[in-house]
């Protein structure tokens, strides 16, 4: 069978699947599933033959983990989902990240209150990661606007990077085993220290396999003008680093906002990294014309990419997870946004057009060829 | 004593066969809640978190009676009695 464009998109009101060819002209849409309950996070599983996961995240009856193996046809629950020991205290309130892990059916989970789980047969039991769940700082975290969420997750080998809003970025290099907050240079801008040890609002981490060591962040930026306690924090929201996330500096200049959600690399070159800017305040895009911005030279510059989407009156958000890039020879860039819409940038977002406008709120798009 | 625990439609998928009701003995809602967490895992689950308080979002008669007007998990239950689970209208 020819392969095939696969694209998960989370929204408020369940998951939905766009499939198409390649050529990325047409896709059937499929959904939504978990009928009216908020999907926050899905995986694309393509080791061995693919499958779907999806965090049905039901403020009535709780969480749930959906799994289709016939690329979103029909979905049904893992046996289990994640939960808290009985004796520890917490509840689950949300699903935020599905992650692969190092074995064929192993998978991570990241959760609100923050915490991580693990899973070895593909999402039917789960284990919490005691390491960074009963971390020391865990009682010192304090929820941002989105709740105490564990939203990021992601491996590189044997180390693991975990993104936690508001704790910062929490680095494991033992598989899992220990953590250790790794924040040095990461600002925060709602403390009186600019430069905490922990507890910043990291957005989200990416990386690319062909730079080992080499991590972006998007940061919670916007306090260029803040005046309270410890001063203005320029620039503090898009960050790199080149050491596996032990240190971390700016590369904000040259965006016309460092306040953002999501970030990502280009699959082919881990120099070239796009992020969607949007003003603090309002957290929507900057004078309500939206804009992809791109840097291919690792964060030193960054050049807009808008063709082809609205130049004018355009108020939505990108939140974290909503915005992938597939793995084609020439990539395209999906982003989804709070009002509905689903946008694909071609030849790595060079021109931009809404493939679906009237979802639901978008919360998250995975997309892969399969 | 036997009691009647109604289902909301859309907890029904996790019962033998879709059913609305399940007949079980309890003197208690609590005592009611911990048969359904031995017999009914999915259904329990789906009422009350990890550390068993009732989800925010579930509200439990017994007959007519909201249980927090009377005496919560506490409440007693005497034959014949329907418990419902009813979740709450909200979201948007």
């Amino acid at each position: 069978m020819a392969e095939r464009l696969v694209i998960c998109i989370g929204t408020k009101k369940g998951l939905f699947v766009a499939e198409g060819a390649k050529t990325r002209r047409k896709f059937e849409l499929r959904g939504p599933f978990g009928n009216g309950v908020p999907v926050y996070s899905s995986l694309i599983d393509t080791r061995g033959t693919p499958k779907l996961y999806a965090s049905s995240c039901n403020p009535w009856f709780g969480m749930k983990v959906l799994i289709s193996k016939d690329l979103g046809k029909k979905f049904k629950e893992t046996k289990s989902a994640p939960a808290f020991p009985k004796d520890d205290g917490r509840a689950l309130a949300n699903i935020w990240a599905i992650e692969p892990g190092l074995g064929k059916k192993d998978l991570f989970c990241g959760v609100e209150p923050a915490s991580l789980f693990h899973s070895t047969n593909g999402g039917d039991s789960w284990e919490l990661v005691s390491g960074i769940s009963n971390h020391d700082h865990a009682k010192q975290w304090q929820p941002g606007n989105g709740g105490l969420c564990m939203h990021t997750i992601y491996r590189d080998g044997n180390r693991i990077h975990l993104g936690i809003s508001t704790g910062g970025h929490y680095l494991s290099e033992d598989g899992g085993a220990t953590f250790q907050a790794a924040n040095n240079g990461v600002g925060a801008g709602f403390s009186p220290d600019p430069y905490p040890e922990f507890g910043q609002c990291v957005h989200k981490i990416a990386g690319h396999k062909d730079a080992p060591g080499r991590l972006y962040m998007q940061n919670h930026g916007g306090w260029s003008e803040w005046t309270g306690p410890g001063g203005a924090r320029p620039d503090i929201g898009v960050l790199r680093s080149d050491d596996h996330g032990h240190t971390w500096r700016s590369i904000a200049k040259g965006l016309p906002s460092d306040f953002g959600f999501p970030i990502i690399v280009h699959p082919h070159d881990p120099d070239t990294v796009y992020v969607m800017p949007h003003e603090p305040m309002t957290r929507a895009c900057p004078g309500g014309a939206p804009a992809v911005w791109r840097s291919e030279n690792g964060g030193n510059s960054w050049t807009r990419s808008s063709k082809g989407m609205p130049k004018n009156e355009s108020y939505f958000t990108v939140l974290r997870d909503a915005m992938d890039i597939d793995h084609l020879k020439s990539p395209a860039l999906y982003f989804g946004t709070t009002t509905g819409q689903l946008w694909i940038g071609r030849d790595g977002g060079e021109e931009w057009n809404c493939a679906f406008d009237s979802l639901p709120p978008i919360n998250c798009v995975k997309v892969a060829v399969v | 004593m036997t009691v009647t625990v109604h289902i909301p439609a859309s907890l029904r998928s996790y019962c033998h066969e879709d059913r609305s009701e399940l007949m079980l003995s309890a003197a208690t809602v609590r005592e009611a809640l911990e048969q359904l967490e031995r017999n009914q895992p999915a259904i329990y689950q789906s009422i009350c978190d990890e550390t068993g308080a009732i989800r925010r979002h579930i509200h439990l008669f017994v007959n007519n009676s909201f249980i927090s007007d009377r005496q919560g998990l506490e409440t007693t239950l005497a034959p014949g009695d329907v418990l419902s689970i009813v979740p709450a209208v909200s979201g948007g």
